[in-house]
């Protein structure tokens, strides 16, 4: 079922690349137009898997990717029809934080930036404790679109806050305006800086970061548009994502790839959105830590403030 | 900084200790030999099966595949020696308490249905009767048509005999579901007829993409190899609606759908103000032409 | 207005008034360089700290990911603060009609002009990309309160230095008259320049008053703006300690005490070093005691707002920031701003005795030194508890302290405000000499003679 068309294309020095079945440095070179002689310039070229493979330039042909003001248009306006959701079910996690690694190979994190981010709650003193994955709620009141100063983080109409570190002057008002300490900022240069200089910028992976820019989770808005589930829902090890479109009202969990019905799913395991009496209409879902799966051994409790 | 590195090495240290650990999973002796309490029969190992796919498949794999997901310890097939040296009460422990990876399944299982799990798993012992046989899929070959006025999917299925060719597939469920975004979702399964045919009316409440159309996919169950028939965007759905989620006059918008209210504040105040100082300078160039006097 | 003297009493007295207050402009002396090389080497130094940090990023700061605005935000919406004092003494007094505040309204001015210049440029320090900063105005949203803030801002500067300039033009004659010789050729013309050929005559003073009075009333909704705005960059969030709706008037009566503890340190500074005993009066001081007490009430009563109403509810994230600041990390500087910085310095100045010159501003030190902790309390605070918990970050992500960079260029904008008022102080006199005169009875007509010698 998987499209076989996963691509991922980088623009260097004009020359735009496309490679098919991207899985290590060999697979780029077979996909791509066979010619023998080598020029010897060698491109850098990110795979959705966001490892950096180098290519010879003359093994590259012009393909359909657009460049950086496209990339930027294109990522403005958002899958046509789509209304992402997210559906974390608290009974199933464990602490993997197998999500939280995907997440930062993808889009180039340090190992202090989350975007996801595994918590370990507890709701009242006498309350059982239990483990929450916090990505972005991409909420569809968000605060922190309605601050930022130059249109920078803005809301796409498949439900997706996104951000543009083509334009973020970081001023640091979403992280302010944020309730659910969602955003990062590149406090230095980036993990792998170097490695990644010359890279264009991909919008939809945030790809590569931005020193003195913010950062935050992005439902993988690059690999939707490729027909594959968020790097954290694919990584669960313990079935605790659903992912789906709300407008075709179906969700597929990234670990056992069952599709159900999402509004079934939320009614029947009476789902919750994170501080809802804030009026931020959150679009990440959670079902209540009840039978949990596994039990708490987190140490770090805090209690819920 | 420093105690963070520390409990990094911790969990690491944790973390290459575990397949260790799991391989000598100790069971309180008490629990040891409890005997399954539920009896060895066709009835109770199918349910088992049920249970198994909908709770283990996803880490276990399927009986006698190994393709069990690569985790550290591995969850082992359900048919290996490892699994099968277990004692019934060991089984119902580690089923019942989890570790690891291994979730707990004391709350979400009950306990006859765990034991029930373990008649499951010992079908495969090689000491028992197998009472479910897993006999090799059948080759079998699925014609499909969706009726878009009727909004009714009918479906063929044959079978290839054993002299190889290919009749009609009495009494096989046939399970029709709807492609999404990231999988299908099934509809609904229907039972085929002594012809080998079978009609699915798709429910009233199943969202295709804007037009309503809905691509379906048929399948048979894993007792038969058939290539599934995949009927793309059938009429046969509700349209899905697709909200403005960019709304105008919400204060999160962009420039292009600023509140008026706001915008003609915003301008209005900042404009008046600028006009005002653009006044003032121009009384400044006026004392300097009243100097000429 | 003093009774009409005779033209030799008036041009005496325009003499004397001249001479004394632009003792600041022609008064040269060791103090005077050391001071300048004081200001400019730690404005440097400062500015040293901030190419440190465009280079290595603002991680060089104590910020991070949960407090991401720290000392430079705090400093910030002081530097507004102190700036509000121009709107209330040059413009709110004197459309009252309350003419005793007349010679400080310039003092007030350059208070202004340094405070908001400065806050414009913090505000660029602290951004992450001070390289895209004309994205604000090629992208700006109307729908972001930073926009709004930056509009005001510039507004704001802009007619504070009108304000300044205006009452300025008819000095600027006097001095392009009566320096030549006495100042250096560059600063002559600028005199010069900037006069406009002003010649004194009636319609020039009736457009000067004229201006005067629009910018006066156009600075009453622009300088309520501009503190108003830089509150609802806090009050326009959801997070504990700033979600409250009297964040506007609470900051703008803040500003008022910061301000006006201000101008009364610079008062007794000009007052001291210019020998200026006899214009910067002890009733001034006395006068700006009882306004400094009346706006502190005002500050104090919008404290108690503030913090009794949440204070009694203690809602769940709204406790945990009040507990903090009550008895946790934060106590001892809450205390010391609430009770040293506005309690005991309200009941001193009841005291008649500690409105006198010298008391009184070093009330006002105090008072000045507690609004900038009270920023700082503003800001972190709030930073430092989330809705929900800091996990899997270091330690030192989970508590906020500046570093030196921080500090160094913190410390830059306040030797750079300095510096502005000193270059302010050094070109133009520190009190309007003609409306001072004026004052004193001396005829317009005498402004434009050319003196005798």
């Amino acid at each position: 079922m998987e499209r076989n068309t996963r691509r991922n294309f980088i623009r260097k020095l004009g020359a735009t690349v496309g490679a098919a079945g991207v899985v290590g440095g060999t697979s780029i070179l077979s996909s791509c137009n066979s010619v023998e002689t080598s020029s010897g310039d060698k491109i850098k070229l990110l795979t959705s898997s966001g490892e950096l493979v180098e290519v010879d330039k003359s093994q590259l042909t012009p393909a359909e990717m657009p460049n950086l003001s496209e990339n930027q248009k294109r990522g403005r306006e958002g899958l046509p029809g789509r209304s992402w959701v997210m559906v974390i079910d608290l009974s199933k996690c464990r602490n993997a934080r197998e999500c939280m690694k995907a997440c930062q190979n993808h889009h180039q994190l340090r190992p202090e930036q989350h975007h996801i981010n595994v918590l370990q709650m507890q709701d009242a003193e006498h309350t059982a404790p239990y483990y929450m994955p916090k990505p972005c709620q991409h909420c569809d009141n968000p605060p922190c679109t309605k601050v930022c100063p130059v249109n920078a983080t803005f809301k796409r109409n498949d439900g997706i806050v996104l951000i543009d570190n083509e334009r973020c002057i970081g001023c640091r008002f979403c992280i302010a305006a944020c309730p659910y300490s969602a955003r990062v900022f590149n406090w230095f240069e980036p993990r792998d800086a170097e490695k990644y200089k010359g890279v264009t910028y991909n919008i939809e992976a945030n790809v590569p970061q931005k020193k003195g820019t913010i950062s935050k989770c992005l439902f993988s808005a690059d690999r939707l548009r490729d027909g594959k589930l968020p790097s954290c829902v694919s990584a669960c090890p313990n079935g605790v994502y659903w992912f789906g479109d709300r407008n075709e009202d179906a969700v597929t969990n990234g670990t056992t790839k069952e599709t159900v019905s999402f509004s079934k799913l939320i009614k029947d395991n009476a789902a919750y959105t994170l501080m809802e009496e804030l009026g931020t209409k959150p679009r990440v879902y959670y079902l209540p830590p009840k039978d949990r799966a596994f039990p708490f051994e987190g140490d770090l409790i805090e209690h819920h403030s | 900084m420093k105690t963070k590195v520390n409990r990094l090495m911790i969990g690491i240290l944790m973390f290459l200790a575990l397949p260790g650990m799991g391989q000598d999973w100790q069971v309180p002796a008490d629990q040891l030999n409890i005997e399954n309490p539920s009896s060895y029969n066709l009835e109770n190992v199918k349910k088992g099966k049920d249970l198994y796919l909908q709770n283990c498949k996803s880490c276990h794999g399927d009986p006698g595949k190994n393709n069990h997901l690569p985790l550290v310890p591995p969850p082992p097939d359900i048919t290996s020696e490892q699994m099968q040296a277990n004692t019934d009460g060991g089984l119902f422990y580690k089923i019942t308490k989890g570790r690891g990876g291994m979730p707990q399944f004391e709350t979400t299982i009950s306990a006859d249905d765990r034991w029930r799990l373990i008649n499951f798993i010992r079908n495969y012992n090689s000491e028992k009767e197998q009472l479910l046989i897993d006999a090799p899929p059948v080759n079998a070959k699925i014609l499909a048509s969706v009726n878009e006025a009727e909004k009714k999917v009918e479906i063929l299925a044959e079978y290839e005999d054993k002299s190889g060719s290919y009749q009609q597939l009495e009494n096989a469920p046939v399970f029709i579901s709807a492609k999404k975004a990231f999988g299908n979702l099934l509809l609904g399964q229907a039972l085929t007829d002594k012809n080998g045919r079978s009609v699915f009316s798709v429910p009233e409440t199943v969202i295709g993409d804007e037009e309503g159309n809905v691509t379906i996919v048929v399948t048979l169950d894993e007792n038969y190899k058939a290539e599934q028939v995949v009927l793309e965007e059938a009429k046969v759905g509700k349209p899905k609606e697709v909200p403005q989620l960019i709304r105008k006059e919400v204060l999160w918008s962009t420039n292009e759908n600023v509140q008026i209210w706001l915008l003609l504040s915003y301008l209005g105040a900042a404009g008046a103000a600028w006009i005002a100082i653009g006044y003032v300078i121009f009384q400044l160039i006026k004392i300097k032409r009243f100097s000429k006097q | 207005m003093n009774t009409i003297k005779s033209p030799e009493e008036s041009r005496k007295v325009l003499d004397t008034i001249f001479s004394d207050l632009t003792r600041s402009i022609t008064h040269k002396d060791e103090l005077t360089r050391f001071w300048f090389f004081i200001l400019i080497m730690f404005a440097g130094v400062g500015l040293w700290g901030w190419i440190i940090q465009i280079d290595q990023g603002l991680g060089v700061t104590g910020m991070r990911d949960y407090v991401s605005w720290g000392m430079y935000i705090a400093n910030f919406v002081f530097f507004v603060a102190i700036s509000l004092i121009g709107f209330l003494i040059s413009s709110a007094l004197h459309l009252l009609k309350i003419s005793w505040s007349k010679p400080i309204s310039r003092v007030a001015e350059q208070i202004a002009i340094a405070g908001v210049a400065l806050a414009g440029i913090i505000i660029v320090m602290d951004m992450g990309r001070p390289d895209r900063f004309l994205n604000v105005f090629l992208h700006g949203r109307f729908a972001s309160p930073i926009i709004w803030d930056v509009t005001v801002v510039t507004t704001y500067l802009t007619i504070s230095a009108l304000l300044f300039y205006l009452p300025l033009i008819p000095d600027l004659a006097l001095l392009r008259d009566r320096m030549t010789g006495k100042v250096p050729a560059w600063k002559l013309k600028i005199y010069t320049i900037l006069a406009l050929g002003w010649k004194g005559n009636p319609e020039q003073y009736k457009t000067v008053y004229h201006a005067m009075r629009i910018l006066m009333i156009l600075i009453i909704p622009v300088g309520l703006s501009i503190h108003t705005v830089t509150s609802w960059l806090f009050a326009a969030t959801l997070r504990s300690g700033w979600d409250t709706t009297i964040m506007g008037p609470y900051f703008v009566a803040g500003a008022f005490v910061a301000g006006a503890a201000a101008v009364v340190i610079l008062m007794y500074i000009y007052r001291l070093r210019y020998g200026l005993k006899n214009y910067f009066e002890d009733f001034h001081f006395d006068y700006m005691g009882k306004l400094l007490v009346f706006v502190s009430l005002v500050y104090l009563y919008f404290n108690i707002n503030e913090f009794l109403v949440p204070g009694y509810k203690m809602k769940t994230a709204e406790g945990v920031h009040l507990q903090n600041l009550f008895t946790g990390a934060f106590a001892s500087m809450f205390w010391l701003v609430q009770v040293a910085g506005l309690i005991i310095p309200i009941l001193l100045m009841l005291i008649k005795f500690f409105r006198k010159p010298l008391p009184l501003t070093i009330i006002s030190v105090v008072v000045l030194i507690a609004a900038w902790f009270k920023r700082y309390l503003i800001v972190i605070p709030t930073m430092e508890h989330p809705f929900l918990p800091v996990q899997n970050v270091p330690d030192y992500f989970k508590s906020y302290a500046p570093t030196s960079i921080e500090i160094m260029i913190t410390l830059f904008s306040v030797f750079a405000a300095l510096l502005i008022i000193t270059i302010l102080a050094k070109l133009f006199p520190v009190i309007t000499i003609w409306e001072y005169a004026e004052e004193k009875g001396v005829d317009k007509k005498y402004f434009s003679e050319q003196p005798k010698n």
